[in-house]
């Protein structure tokens, strides 16, 4: 695993000029790099390191701060589970067990601690706040939202994640209102590709 | 969550139906076909705060403009928005702006929201902070895990600077130069804490930074230059306070904080959302009135003003009114842990059902997860009032369990760290046991509500 020639050259000609300090340029590029391998390894440390002028132990000592660059293999995709109270009070751990056991995990698993499909398909874990407390219980799934998904909704949520998205729309309060378009247009005008605004 | 389109004249309404007391001034791009895009934006009057900036003021009226509107921050600490500028604008160049979008608070959801919804009024306020502070380069950190927020900005910053509100000379104001880019966290909440979010958007771990230097001063800043750092919510104000003028924006709700203010709430409220209303609105107008009231029609058990990191009013104060001053002043001031606190206006309901016990206890768990680890009595202590908690919520409290929690509390608030995510973590905690004691007191000596303990189980669904 190592970085593209493409991600190599966003590195250097996109992001290093963005900041007064190179350094400043590590968290893109870990971004980055973690959208083209789905994780960051050593090899990745020491190249990115290489082009910032950073140890590779340093590069590693940020990574491991933040909780969403993953410094192992995780499935392919990612479905996290906010708990905090909003989602809390309206059902997420019914909403994260009956998750779990329908991927065959272990729903007593009870946290942060990620689990993975034993066919490396799905990871799932739970997660603090989303910041979209309207749509408690709210699920990110590869860093989109969806929501509410109640306990009842899951089967429906597996099968067609989409009809939950709450992106692009308005706030459920707005929804019951005479303002209830959604704020529409945005995918007309060529989404970006997910991840690409590193 | 099926809706059908309004009729494009219908009148604008919040909510339950009920129309504001006044016509929105942030969130007019709601609803709009391409409200989020820049013909859009020009169409409702976008830009014209800058253009009367950059035209007809000069930096030091356009600062005196914004102190004399009386804004206050509005991420949580209620600082005045104009000190701010002219603080930083006293000392040398070069300067940066630092617009906080890491929004991370439980409970809270304005930013996401208004950056969905209004990007370029972000841009706008951003542009006038750089004419009247004398900035340059402007950097947004916004959370990781909002994505399309992100791409969102991307699009609309793309969107200004081929219409010249972003680059060189804008607006033909010879030297008026600003570049503006967009850094995504990678999830950690102590990055919404000024100084950490700077390590952060350095390329450091985020941990917070010893005050004094404070960031608008040389040394304290983002890469060692003065720097403001403001909310979303803030700058979005602005534009609006040039076009209309201070003592407008002064008139709106409470004199000592005023101005429009996104409310959102959450919980057991049969609408929960956000609601844009002048600040010092009612707590009982925000949940009756606006958001619906309560799910099953419970009564009011709780609330968390200012979501997790502020201390819980009780269900029986709900004549108070929602504002930074209100808040922050006695009554609702509760030694040794201080205020009660608004935080950004994040309001989260608990009903009578709630077992308030194990929310505290997710709290403390919360605030475990998220210490930076960088003060000790942060770094222990969150994980003590964890370990105490969770014991307590899964049955096996013992009687002297609260005592080594109200000891841990008073070790933990009171100043003992360097930034407010130590202060803040014991606030549900100590106002929990304050309110709750008895609650507490039955889970300790085996009479835990049957329904939720060892289990971690919620008492309410759906």
């Amino acid at each position: 695993m190592s970085l593209s020639q493409a991600a190599r050259a966003r590195i250097v000609n996109e992001f290093i000029p963005r900041y007064p300090s190179k350094r400043a340029a590590l968290m893109p590029s870990l971004w980055l790099a973690q959208e083209e391998a789905g994780w960051l390894g050593p090899a990745v440390f020491e190249e990115v390191g290489e082009l910032l002028d950073l140890h590779a132990t340093d590069v590693a000592s940020v990574a491991s701060f933040y909780v969403m660059f993953h410094r192992r293999k995780i499935g392919d995709r990612l479905i996290e589970v906010c708990e905090n109270p909003s989602c809390f009070l309206n059902g997420s751990d019914q909403t994260y067990a009956r998750i779990c056991d329908r991927l065959g995990l272990d729903s007593g698993h009870g946290g942060h601690g990620m689990q993975t499909t034993s066919d490396g398909k799905v990871s799932v874990r739970a997660t603090e706040c989303l910041a979209a407390c309207d749509y408690a219980p709210v699920v990110q799934v590869d860093l989109r939202f969806y929501g509410p998904v109640h306990e009842a909704d899951v089967d429906a949520f597996l099968a067609n994640m989409e009809a939950f998205s709450i992106q692009g729309k308005a706030s459920v309060s707005m929804a019951n209102g005479p303002q209830a378009v959604p704020v529409d247009g945005w995918e007309a005008h060529a989404p970006p590709a997910p991840g690409s605004a590193a | 969550m099926t809706q059908t389109p309004p009729a494009a004249d219908a009148p604008i309404q919040h909510g339950a139906g009920q129309p504001l007391p006044w016509e929105p001034v942030l969130m007019t791009a709601v609803g709009r076909k391409g409200g989020r895009f820049l013909p859009d934006y020009l169409l409702r009057g976008g830009y014209q705060g800058l253009a009367k900036a950059v035209q007809e003021m000069d930096p030091v009226s356009v600062i005196k403009e914004i102190s004399d509107s009386k804004l206050l921050g509005r991420g949580g600490a209620g600082f005045p928005t104009g000190v701010k500028w002219g603080g930083t604008k006293r000392n040398p160049g070069p300067r940066h702006l630092v617009v906080n979008a890491d929004e991370s608070e439980p409970g809270t959801y304005g930013n996401r929201y208004a950056i969905d919804a209004d990007p370029h009024g972000l841009i706008e306020g951003m542009l006038v902070c750089c004419f009247a502070v004398g900035i340059q380069q402007a950097y947004i950190y916004i959370r990781g895990e909002n994505l399309y927020g992100a791409e969102v900005l991307e699009h609309a910053i793309k969107e200004a600077y081929a219409a010249g509100y972003i680059g060189r000379n804008i607006l033909g104001k010879e030297g008026f130069d600003v570049d503006i880019s967009v850094t995504r966290g990678a999830g950690a909440y102590v990055c919404g804490e000024e100084t950490a979010l700077m390590e952060s958007l350095e390329g450091r771990r985020a941990q917070p930074r010893i005050r004094p230097p404070f960031p608008i001063e040389v040394g304290g800043g983002l890469f060692g230059r003065p720097t403001v750092v403001n909310n979303v919510e803030t700058l979005m104000c602005v534009p609006h306070i040039l076009v209309r003028g201070a003592a407008w924006f002064a008139s709106i709700g409470a004199p000592a904080c005023p101005g429009p203010k996104l409310y959102t709430i959450s919980g057991h409220v049969n609408r929960p959302g956000v609601y844009e209303l002048p600040m010092g609105t009612t707590l009982y107008d925000l949940i009756y009135k606006y958001a619906g009231g309560m799910k099953r029609n419970q009564t009011v058990k709780a609330v968390s003003p200012g979501a997790l990191a502020c201390q819980l009013l009780p269900g029986t104060d709900l004549n108070v009114q929602m504002d930074t001053a209100t808040l922050t002043r006695p009554p609702h001031w509760h030694p040794p842990f201080g205020p009660v606190g608004f935080g950004a206006g994040g309001i989260i309901v608990y009903g009578e059902e709630t077992d308030i016990v194990q929310v505290v206890a997710r709290a403390a768990g919360f605030f475990a997860r998220e210490s930076c680890g960088k003060c000790v009595p942060c770094r222990e202590g969150t994980h003590w009032m964890q370990d105490v908690l969770s014991r307590i919520a899964h049955g096996h409290g013992r009687p002297r369990d609260l005592g080594i929690l109200e000891d841990v509390t008073r070790n933990i608030g009171g100043r003992k760290t360097l930034c407010a995510l130590g202060d803040f973590s014991v606030n549900s905690v100590a106002s929990a046991l304050r309110l709750f004691r008895p609650e507490f007191e039955a889970y300790c000596n085996g009479h835990a509500r049957s329904n939720a303990a060892g289990s971690g189980v919620p008492l309410a669904a759906g």
